[in-house]
């Protein structure tokens, strides 16, 4: 699911943003931004400080963005992976996009029963000597406990809509969010248990030897303990195996199972 | 398992049920999923591999900065001596390697000090070529913004020396970190007590002259790698010789240093083409430097060679020396009829020869260095006269004054007329003629002064022309030593390394003891030739521990 085609993504991010899109051909977006996406991408705070303080409505600039290299002498920002635009829009998104509610769109014509689940979008780093990452996405149905991963890509699959549609009706979690999670986190352990840690051992030897090399340094040395012990902790910090699972976003999703 | 540190996300789950309780706000589908597949392109799914290559499409990197990036970051574990020769690139492989970093989120603040006359230089290439958003320090600045620049001189005085201290720098960068090698200075202590997680120190010498040193700079990076200081210097001493010998020791430096040569990179496809361009003094030039030959009874000798190198160069560099020795009471008798031909010369046959080589390049842009101020001003007027514009460059102007004649020059001036100072921490690969107006005594000085042009960046061959006035003091520096030697045709790189075995701390020095202490020509022959076959003869030994690094 990461991004295929940087066009779309940005035409759609701007779309769902409700901006107006001007031109978009062979690789040059030009957009017309609301005020929302001015003040967050512009980076003009005093602009709208001062014409909100003299009572104006504002006019909100247009952004030409060039994802097709052979145009990038042509006035606008080029895009690319590393460009600092982009970096700016997905941040923007990860910033703004951490949480939602939504429902599964169905033409129902009785009463229909919608499952609550919990949905979390986690992302695992794993840092010894070098640093790697994982995403992992999983869904938790919070009436009989069902759990489902690659849950983004299931739900890919299904129309997600944010009201819920007519005739259906919610059924309250048996499980709670708070324990909820704690079942997800549990299955996490779990999976980082089972896995050999090649990576974090090798780092682990390496901090060893590291400090057995800098007390040798340091022998006969008492004068410099405060630096010595210094060392030791910036040779901890380097080395030290560490995994840190961050939430990527997460939701409450109500399914028709 | 155990000794791994797990750390959970504890906030999401309250931040949600908060969220829900407040019926939002809530994210639509299409961005919620724009945020996940984000994080999927954005995420580094491998722990090897450089990943600010994809981000970087718009710089061609060379293969050896890619490989020196890769080495720094997967073997060395992020500490590293970076000690590639002049123009391979040293500030790209650094770039590269904190880009990497930061895209992995490993590094996070980082301090970068460089001598205070590249900070802007800095700032403007991880700026523009990186997008690393890093910042020059001015006064009043916070020391714990991002990604900081400053110069270690600033940087080492109260109150910055005790805020820095304070803060844990996930990245150290030190350029020019030959400045170090001593470890009783301010710098070196200053440097070991910075709290730092990796850290990379630049340098363009050689370091490896002497053990002692190279020893001091590894102990900033992995103390007792080469063991302590008792027992290094018990095996092996304060000389260099030892390095040959111990395949050891070779192998331990290199599991902490870089060192390309232009020999196994790439950059060879850029040639140098080099040319002496000989010039005959006018009748009246040459009388005068006779004159001046002969009133050798009443300068100090090392005033002769200053007054017999000035008037090589221009009229006006050697009149001002007289005229300052006069003006201070001495030997007015001999020196007043001087100054009088002086007065009387006509153009340079030098600058003659300048002008007539600089119409032949079109609008082409050239590179003039020359020894002496007298002789800069005279030439950017000279120049004129013939319609040539041209900047001035010294050392001696601030940093903003320096940047702002690179992009005269870049953009409207066809000549960049340098002294020499101007011949370091500046880039000018736009360019690709460079003239030596006067040779400089010091050959180091000269490897820097082609070093500005070719460089990593340069597309063109370089065109290097040596004037050199048949006759005169020029004549004997330009035939008995750098040809000899072949300085031009190869790069000197490890010269310094072999003029410091060789004790000979300055080349300059050791060439006026020459001429003051010969009584005639031939003495001075026999002596410079003695000079330049031990020069040559070291130069030979060490061809074979020239590739330091990895190769």
């Amino acid at each position: 699911m990461a991004i295929a085609n940087l066009e779309n993504f940005l035409q759609n991010y701007f779309i769902f943003h409700r901006c107006e899109i001007l031109e978009n051909e062979d690789g040059l977006l030009k957009i017309q931004l609301t005020e929302e996406m001015d003040r967050a991408l512009m980076n003009r705070p005093f602009y709208w400080h001062y014409i909100k303080k003299i009572g104006q409505k504002g006019e909100p600039m247009q952004l030409t963005l060039i994802t097709n290299p052979e145009k990038r002498e042509e006035k606008g920002d080029w895009v690319h992976f590393g460009s600092p635009r982009l970096q700016q829009i997905i941040n923007h998104l990860k910033e703004n996009e951490k949480f939602t509610r939504l429902f599964q769109k169905v033409s129902a014509d009785k009463n229909t029963a919608m499952y609550p689940w919990l949905v979390v979008n986690l992302k695992i780093s794993y840092k010894g000597k070098h640093k790697k990452d994982e995403v992992i996405s999983i869904g938790l149905q919070l009436v009989n406990g069902k759990m489902r991963l690659e849950m983004m890509d299931y739900l890919k699959e299904l129309p997600l809509q944010t009201a819920i549609s007519d005739y259906c009706y919610t059924i309250s979690p048996l499980i709670r969010l708070q324990s909820g999670y704690k079942r997800i986190e549990a299955v996490i352990s779990n999976y980082l248990e089972n896995q050999t840690h090649g990576w974090a051992e090798e780092s682990i030897e390496t901090l060893h030897e590291e400090i057995q090399t800098l007390k040798h340094f340091y022998e006969g040395r008492t004068e410099e303990e405060e630096q010595m012990q210094k060392e030791i902790e910036e040779i901890k910090e380097r080395y030290q195996p560490v995994i840190s699972c961050e939430v990527i976003n997460g939701g409450l999703f109500y399914l028709t199972e | 398992m155990d000794s791994i540190e797990i750390q959970k996300d504890s906030n999401f789950i309250a931040e949600l049920e908060s969220t829900l309780e407040n019926d939002g706000p809530y994210s639509s589908w299409e961005l919620f999923s724009m945020a996940y597949q984000a994080e999927l392109t954005t995420m580094t799914p491998e722990f090897k591999g450089l990943r600010a290559l994809e981000y970087l499409p718009h710089i061609q990197f060379l293969d050896h900065q890619i490989d020196a990036a890769e080495q720094v970051i997967e073997t060395m574990n992020g500490r590293a001596i970076l000690a590639d020769e002049v123009g391979l690139g040293k500030t790209i492989e650094a770039g590269l390697i904190l880009k990497e970093y930061m895209i992995r989120g490993l590094v996070k603040n980082a301090l970068i000090l460089v001598p205070a006359s590249l900070v802007n230089q800095w700032v403007r290439e991880l700026n523009e070529k990186f997008y690393i958003p890093a910042i020059a320090h001015r006064k009043n600045y916070n020391w714990d913004q991002n990604i900081i620049i400053s110069s270690l001189d600033t940087a080492k005085r109260s109150p910055h020396r005790e805020k820095i201290l304070d803060i844990e720098y996930d990245f150290i960068l030190i350029d020019e970190a030959h400045k170090l090698k001593n470890h009783k200075t301010k710098n070196y202590e200053f440097v070991r007590s910075l709290k730092k997680k990796y850290c990379l120190l630049l340098t363009a010498t050689p370091v490896q002259n002497r053990l002692i040193e190279i020893f001091n700079l590894i102990s900033i990076l992995k103390p007792g790698h080469l063991g302590n200081y008792e027992s290094f210097l018990e095996n092996y001493g304060k000389g260099r010789n030892q390095i040959k010998q111990d395949a050891y020791l070779k192998q331990l430096i290199q599991k902490v240093m870089i060192r390309n040569t232009r020999k196994n990179t790439t950059l060879n496809n850029t040639k140098r083409n080099i040319e002496t361009v000989w010039i005959d003094f006018k009748p009246e030039e040459k009388e005068v430097y006779q004159d001046l030959e002969e009133t050798a009874s009443t300068f100090s000798s090392f005033s002769k060679i200053t007054f017999l190198r000035e008037i090589c160069s221009s009229r006006e560099a050697c009149y001002l020396s007289l005229k300052k020795l006069m003006d201070e009471g001495n030997g007015e008798s001999q020196i007043q009829p001087i100054i009088s031909k002086i007065e009387q010369l006509p153009h340079h046959a030098k600058a003659e020869k300048l002008v007539e080589i600089i119409k032949q390049f079109g609008d082409e842009k050239v590179i003039v260095f020359t020894e002496y101020r007298a002789s800069q001003l005279y030439l950017q007027w000279y120049l004129k006269q013939h319609g040539i514009s041209s900047v001035p460059f010294r050392g001696g102007f601030k940093r903003g004054k320096k940047d702002w004649m690179r992009q005269l020059f870049q953009n409207h001036a066809q000549v960049l007329i340098a002294t020499e100072a101007g011949g370091e921490g500046i880039n000018l690969q736009f360019c690709n003629h460079l003239i030596n107006y006067d040779l400089p005594w010091n050959p180091m000085r000269l490897e820097q002064r082609i070093g500005r042009i070719h460089r990593y960046g340069q597309e063109k061959d370089v065109h290097i022309y040596n004037f050199a006035t048949k006759g005169t003091i020029e004549e004997h520096i330009m035939t008995l030593l750098y040809e000899k030697i072949n300085l031009f045709e190869q790069v000197i790189g490890n010269l310094d390394a072999i003029l410091s075995e060789l004790n000979i701390s300055s080349m300059e020095s050791e060439l006026e003891n020459i001429y003051n202490e010969s009584t005639s020509a031939g003495e001075v022959k026999i002596k410079l030739d003695n000079l330049t076959s031990i020069i040559q003869n070291s130069i030979d030994e060490t061809q074979g521990e020239q590739s330091y690094g990895y190769s």
